[in-house]
């Protein structure tokens, strides 16, 4: 076979830029990226995700077509703002803290929402209706209340704690706690220990010396404390025995004595949450990530996936689908909402951004006498 | 612009209806049969479709269980993994893990200080109520290419420019760590034996933070350390060169001695590492070779040491006794009780046979506050008990406190010393200045 010269690869390549041409005049445009068919969505892993996967996003994916990423973060919403502004988008959904979500819609990093347009309850109640208040924003669709907890290992902390000062107390509840490294919860927590009246945590949480003096309280307990940052490291902070207590969202604490773990949950000052699910602006799949959104927050979708981890539905008509059981372990039951403690999402979006620098200052302080200090 | 061939382009536009999928036509049939068998399929789906919803219902449950196996067989997994069983330390695979995610590079980084101090046993001193200046300003990098290492320091100060240390080093799988260059001497409580700016006795002793050449093998093994050294001489070959940072053996006045050949050996074993409460204990041993260039002939030396560095809480305290005898081959007139070391350009001379010990104690401060990132106070003790008769004991005792607010360090530290080299008359060796002096210190440092 001769070799191919230059002038005839020239030809060559001129004939079939030409076929190529007339086959495109004939059928049009074909799809070209290999993630038209996907959607990414970004959760916060663990029995979490789990409980979505299988409550709604595989029957999702039946239904439509669509092959669903799904990916774990910590929070937060530096990514989201990177991707926006570099219109480099790679998430198409993403499950928010609701305080996260005001301040993202603020700085304009998410997609606007019509609720009135989310499919109504099956006895045609409007979706406007027939969420929970608070569960609906401008950007984002609440989909579960969920709760901060105090978890403990019976065995390991010696007596059961009664009340959320038994966790702030090491002398009588020896041993060490887990916290999630954040500001939130925490601060509050401090306060509430510290004899601050739940109705005036924000209040006092608002001067310099309600600050001061929260992180006082945390100062006191920061010996003891081995941080978490993903909800299932405060699980296993628990099954390695790390931590005697420790602070943990509800329904990962469920799975785990679901799966035989003997933990047992303090519901006493649960700090009650709003996730809500949100879509960043100038992503390429946000009409399916919308369709999408409306999807997990139907009647049936919030309320099977509530079968799967005990978080509270958004919608008063997913509540109708629960069984008793159910519904005793979720943090919206009577009991439990009874000795809650609800976290203000719209405070912690004005003052996070002061107050995460000095929690992280603080947090990265020694407290052991360090070993490595300055060279002399 | 390049015109296309036409001919290729109308091969494309007639090519292309035929590439188009066409429905094939059926054979024809009686109506009435097809509706009729088109009835039979729609009864046949619809009894299928409770079994359908069956089978997704079953699926979704298979899944769930399997997902829910799968959690507790990992949760089980990375319980074990986490810990050996009966202790607190993560096991092999994750310290490997950890070391996994080092990363390349290195790092550059350096200080400048300045200092201010004040005492009672110099009049000029005291008459100008204290003294100030530039400390130091250094220059340093620190990382590693793939598992070759380094360290350096550069210093220069008022007086003298110099290499605090500066190794190459290569980290292996399993056997440890590897150095070679001016290196620490593994010797004592490490890294240092006090916590102030201005050190205990151990460390112009040449006995605490001193720098040599050689090869160093650093190897952790769970809660046990074991580093051996062997050291050619001292950091720079010259016995005779004052301009150094750690104190050694040097040639200078009527005395020609010079450290070589050293060997060292260091084991410490962690209770409770990690945890909120950790004890080391240690053994440190040092051999080696005192060179005299008026002799020709080679003396010795040796130094031993246990030690006890205990964290616990804000707590830490700091105990060791150690051993020293230095034996050299002096020419005759030139007496063998003392030994002259030197360092940051002065000599002086020390008992060539002490006990030295050591007690340190100091609180971390538990801080709420903004803007101050640590607090540490303390009180370093340290004595040298000398075995020659007349020889009085030297004492240094400093109580202070270390300020870090961001990159800044300030040492507040207030020094007394009984027979102390640097204090008035005092001496490590014979003939001291007895009785007590006082100085004040405060060094401001900004380090990156």
């Amino acid at each position: 076979m001769s070799a191919i010269t230059g002038k005839r690869f020239r030809r060559l390549g001129r004939l079939l830029t030409g076929i190529a041409l007339g086959w495109l005049t004939v059928t049009g445009p074909q799809p070209l990226r290999a993630d038209d068919n996907e959607l990414t969505v970004v959760s916060w892993g663990g029995s979490y995700t789990r409980s979505q996967i299988l409550g709604f996003v595989r029957d999702y994916e039946k239904a439509s077509g669509v092959d669903v990423d799904m990916i774990d973060y910590a929070g937060g919403i530096d990514e989201i703002r990177s991707q926006v502004r570099s219109w480099n988008i790679k998430w198409d959904v993403i499950d928010l803290e609701l305080f996260d979500a005001i301040t993202a819609c603020e700085e304009g990093l998410l997609e606007p929402i019509d609720a009135a347009a989310l499919p109504p309850a099956p006895d045609g109640t409007a979706a406007t209706a027939d969420f929970l208040d608070g569960a609906l924003m401008p950007c984002g669709v609440g989909n579960v209340a969920a709760a901060t907890v105090i978890a403990f290992h019976p065995e390991r902390v010696g007596r059961a704690p009664q009340r959320l000062e038994d966790f702030f107390n090491v002398k009588d509840f020896p041993g060490r706690r887990g916290l999630r490294r954040t500001p939130q919860t925490n601060l509050e927590w401090a306060l509430l220990v510290d004899g601050v009246a739940p109705e005036r945590v924000y209040e006092v949480l608002s001067t310099e010396e309600g600050i001061d003096r929260a992180f006082e309280v945390l100062t006191r307990l920061k010996p003891y404390v081995e941080w978490w940052s993903m909800g299932e490291e405060a699980v296993r902070l628990l099954e390695t025995g790390r931590v005697v207590m420790t602070s943990a969202y509800n329904g990962r604490i469920h799975a785990a004595t679901e799966r035989g773990r003997p933990f047992r949950i303090l519901w006493d000052r649960h700090v009650r949450f709003i996730d809500v699910w949100s879509i960043p602006r100038h992503g390429e799949n946000v009409e399916r990530a919308l369709e999408f959104v409306h999807f997990a927050t139907s009647t049936e979708a919030l309320a099977a996936q509530a079968r799967y981890i005990p978080y509270g539905p958004m919608r008063r008509s997913s509540m109708a689908l629960l069984d008793a059981d159910t519904v005793a372990d979720l943090p919206t039951a009577p009991q439990n909402l009874a000795v809650s403690f609800r976290r203000d999402p719209a405070w912690w979006a004005r003052h996070m951004p002061e107050i995460a620098p000095r929690f992280e200052r603080w947090a990265d302080r020694p407290v052991m006498v360090p070993r490595d200090w300055p060279a002399r | 612009m390049r015109r296309l061939p036409l001919l290729p382009v109308v091969a494309g536009l007639l090519a292309a209806p035929f590439s188009v999928p066409a429905e094939e036509p059926g054979p024809v049939t009686d109506v009435a049969a097809l509706a009729e068998e088109l009835e039979r399929l729609k009864q046949k789906l619809a009894e299928l479709e409770p079994l359908q919803r069956r089978v997704e219902q079953l699926e979704t449950e298979l899944d769930a269980a399997r997902a829910r196996q799968e959690e507790l067989a990992l949760a089980d997994a990375d319980a074990k993994r986490d810990r050996v069983p009966g202790t607190s330390e993560p096991a092999a695979d994750e310290a490997a893990f950890a070391a996994a995610e080092i990363e390349d590079g290195i790092t550059l980084g350096g200080a400048l200080r300045f200092n201010f101090y004040s005492n009672d046993f110099d009049e000029t001193v005291e008459s100008k109520r204290g003294d100030g200046g530039l400390d130091l300003f250094r220059l340093g990098a620190d990382g590693r290419i793939d598992d070759f290492l380094l360290s350096a320091e550069y210093r220069f100060y008022s007086f003298m420019d110099v290499l605090h240390h500066g190794w190459i080093g290569y980290e292996f799988d399993t056997l440890g760590q590897f150095e070679l260059g001016v290196t620490r001497v593994p010797f004592g409580l490490l890294p240092y034996a006090s916590h102030n700016f201005w050190f205990g006795t151990p460390y112009y002793l040449g006995l605490s933070d001193d720098y040599d050449f050689g090869a160093k093998w650093v190897y952790d093994a769970g809660p046990w350390q074991w580093q051996a050294a062997f050291f050619k001489n001292a950091e720079f070959g010259s016995p005779a060169n004052l301009d150094r940072y750690s104190y050694d053996v040097v040639a200078v006045g009527d005395t020609r001695n010079e450290e070589s050949n050293q060997l060292n050996f260091r084991g410490s074993y962690t209770l409770g590492a990690d945890s909120s409460c950790s004890h080391e204990i240690g053994l440190s041993g040092q051999f080696g070779e005192i060179y005299n260039a008026d002799t020709n002939r080679n003396g010795d030396h040796w130094a031993a040491a246990a030690h006890l560095d205990t964290r616990c809480g804000r707590w830490n305290v700091q105990l060791q006794a150690a051993r020293y005898d230095y034996a050299p081959e002096n020419p005759p007139g030139v007496p063998d009780n003392v030994i002259r070391l030197g360092g940051f350009g002065t000599s002086y001379d020390v008992a060539a046979e002490a006990s030295v010990l050591v007690a340190n104690v100091a609180y971390n401060l538990p801080l709420s506050w903004e803007y101050i990132d640590q607090v540490t106070c303390y009180n370093d003790y340290s004595r040298v008990l000398k075995d020659e008769d007349g020889f009085d004991d030297s004492q240094l005792n400093t109580t202070g406190c270390l300020l870090g607010v961001g990159p800044l360090y300030v040492y507040f530290d207030l020094i007394h010393a009984e027979n102390m080299v640097f204090f008035g008359d005092g001496s490590l060796a014979g003939n001291g200045e007895d009785g007590w002096k006082r100085r004040f210190n405060v060094n401001v440092g900004y380090y990156w």
